[in-house]
């Protein structure tokens, strides 16, 4: 159970991070539009 | 200070500087994709990874695709440590049977975090913890795949200011391969072999049972050292065999292995300020930067050797000769090996959070308030006091881009580097990148504060110093411990685990979306109005902005720790 705690904290620290990717990305574009 | 430390540091720039240039010049090679003299001997093995993992080296990545792939391997290989860590029970090459009960869930956690982001902090007594499988595979391949992910985002950094008008920022898969190809492997094996002959041991027997003078018995932990130790200081890692890390005289026999180990330290960071000049076409931009690098390390040096050979009023108060005389050390002793001295200890503690290596010959923890201060300080500049493998390059470079900025805004012109223009993303990048590490480092440390007390073995200012260099060496992937904190509790375990990939992935990302927008741009041609950035003014000004971050973003918490430990013992004075 503990297990699964830790590895669903860095399945979700990565997942966030590919989100983190796609906002800076779309703030990019946002700034130069 | 004495003429010895002065005759070391002298001897270790020395060796520093010449190493730089064919080093870094090996390096530009490298990541070019250029043909090198050891393509001839090791160039089966770049193919067959490429042929292995599917790569087209020739495949240009964006920088999303590029950061989505780092993001990815490092995930992969994070589960694959932590699985590994906690099922080492059932795997082989453990002679002393150690288990998932050694390893529970919130420390294999933080392990593995910790190594696949370079920082190699351990909560965790090795020898007693994890087998030699764990150390050689499910770590030791973190050694490796982190110091090379470390170079390919410097590189990929370096190729946004070269390129003109494209997209791509490098093959990901392509630079990890080259650079530990290319790069860590040979070194390694040379070094490793040094090591061997400085006399570090190398060995799968179990740990040996001698017996003591009085008659009892004591336990003497070996292992296969040497291999583990050269990538452990040459990829910047810092993660000890042994629980005394590199003040174990099987990790760091001697005052000649020392100064070995503080040249592989800084090796590969210096010589990756040669290849971005290389790379750029101009070397004298490497050399701004390695001067900006130098200035900072030495200032750190001096003031940290001079705080502990001048040691505290309190030895003198309790009688205690403090000046160094032909029979001893003098300063403060505390918590260092006398094979290395002050000298040895203070510019090892220098080098290793300059460097976030981590590694450490001394308990930091024993410094004066002004020798804490240092490797404290050294790591809160986002290191970049030459830095980590690919770390330093990049974070200095981020500073680098604050530098021009705040020049630019000094003279009221458009700021570039090299030619490209530094706009509005560019500085909302660096800072964003910078503000990350201070979030990570204070708010990791307020919680501590509140709910972490209870694992601390000095109050007051200096245990708020404990917290403090926890924080900040996990957020900076440093990895030294300041000692004196019991951080295998759930609680540090997990947040610690937390801030090393804060500290590590958020930091990265924003310096690649850099990257990536600095590609796309067409370079300016320079004119009269074009501020230099081959100088010593450039480089001043570089010095100048990487210690007003620091001490903007930080000084109130040095303020409550070392700080105020220094004013409590002149008060006692």
């Amino acid at each position: 159970m503990i297990d699964l705690f830790f590895v669903g904290t860095t399945l979700c620290f990565f997942a966030l991070s590919v989100v983190y990717v796609h906002a800076i990305e779309k703030l990019r574009g946002g700034g130069r539009g | 200070m004495t003429t010895l430390a002065f005759l070391q540091l002298g001897a270790f720039f020395l060796v520093l500087m010449l190493l730089t240039k064919p080093l870094g010049s090996h390096l530009a090679r490298v990541f070019d994709g250029q043909r090198t003299f050891l393509h001839g001997p090791l160039g089966w093995l770049e193919r067959g990874c490429y042929r292995l993992l599917g790569i087209d080296p020739a495949e240009d990545m964006k920088w999303t695709t590029y950061s989505v792939a780092l993001l990815a391997f490092s995930l992969v290989s994070l589960l694959f440590s932590y699985g590994a860590l906690r099922l080492q029970g059932l795997l082989p090459l453990n002679p002393q049977q150690l288990g998932a009960k050694q390893m529970p869930p919130d420390l294999a956690f933080n392990t593995a975090a910790s190594f696949s982001t370079n920082t190699n902090w351990q909560s965790y007594s090795p020898e007693a913890t994890v087998s030699y499988f764990s150390n050689m595979v499910s770590l030791a391949i973190h050694n490796w795949a982190s110091a090379a992910v470390g170079m390919a985002i410097a590189v990929a950094l370096v190729r946004g200011f070269v390129r003109r008008s494209v997209e791509g920022i490098g093959n990901f898969w392509a630079d990890v391969v080259r650079g530990t190809v290319f790069v860590l492997l040979p070194l390694s094996l040379v070094g490793a072999v040094v090591y061997l002959a400085l006399g570090v041991p190398q060995t799968f027997q179990p740990s040996a049972i001698t017996q003591t003078l009085e008659g009892g018995k004591q336990l003497i932990a070996l292992g296969p050292v040497a291999s583990q130790e050269i990538i452990k200081q040459l990829g910047t890692n810092g993660g000890g065999f042994f629980n005394a890390n590199s003040a174990h005289p099987f990790e760091n026999p001697s005052p000649l292995s020392n100064f070995f180990t503080l040249v592989l330290i800084w090796a590969i960071p210096a010589a990756l300020t040669h290849t971005f000049g290389k790379m750029v076409g101009n070397e004298r931009q490497g050399w701004a930067l390695f001067g900006a690098m130098s200035v900072l390390a030495i200032a750190g040096v001096l003031i940290c050797t001079s705080a502990e050979q001048t040691a505290t009023p309190h030895l003198s108060q309790a009688h205690i000769e403090t000046a160094a005389t032909a029979l001893q050390p003098g300063g403060n002793m505390e918590g260092k090996e006398v094979r290395f001295g002050i000298a040895g200890s203070s510019l090892f503690a220098a080098v290793t959070t300059g460097a976030s290596c981590g590694a450490v010959n001394s308990m930091h923890d024993s410094f004066t308030p002004i020798g804490g201060l240092v490797p404290l300080f050294n790591m809160l500049t986002g290191e970049v006091i030459f830095g980590g493998v690919g770390a330093g390059l990049y974070g200095i470079l981020m500073m680098a881009v604050l530098a021009v900025f705040i020049a630019g805004l000094m003279v009221g012109r458009t700021p570039e580097y090299l030619g490209k223009k530094i706009e509005k993303f560019e500085v909302q990048m660096a800072m964003l990148a910078t503000l990350v590490l201070a979030v990570s480092a204070l708010a990791g440390t307020a919680l501590a504060s509140a709910f972490g007390t209870s694992s601390l073995n000095n109050a007051g200012a200096h245990g708020f110093s404990e917290m403090l260099y926890a924080y900040v060496s996990a957020t900076a992937n440093n990895g030294s411990a300041f000692a004196g904190l019991n951080a295998n509790t759930p609680f540090y375990n997990g947040t610690l685990g937390i801030a090393m990939l804060m500290g590590r992935f958020l930091m990265i990302v924003p310096l690649l979306a850099m990257a990536g927008s600095l590609a796309s741009k067409t370079p300016a041609p320079s004119s009269s109005g074009t501020f230099p950035t081959d100088t010593p003014t450039f480089a001043g000004l570089l010095v100048g902005v990487v210690l007003i971050v620091g001490a903007l973003s930080y000084f109130p918490a040095l303020a409550l720790g070392p700080v105020a430990e220094q004013f409590q013992i002149g008060s006692t004075h």
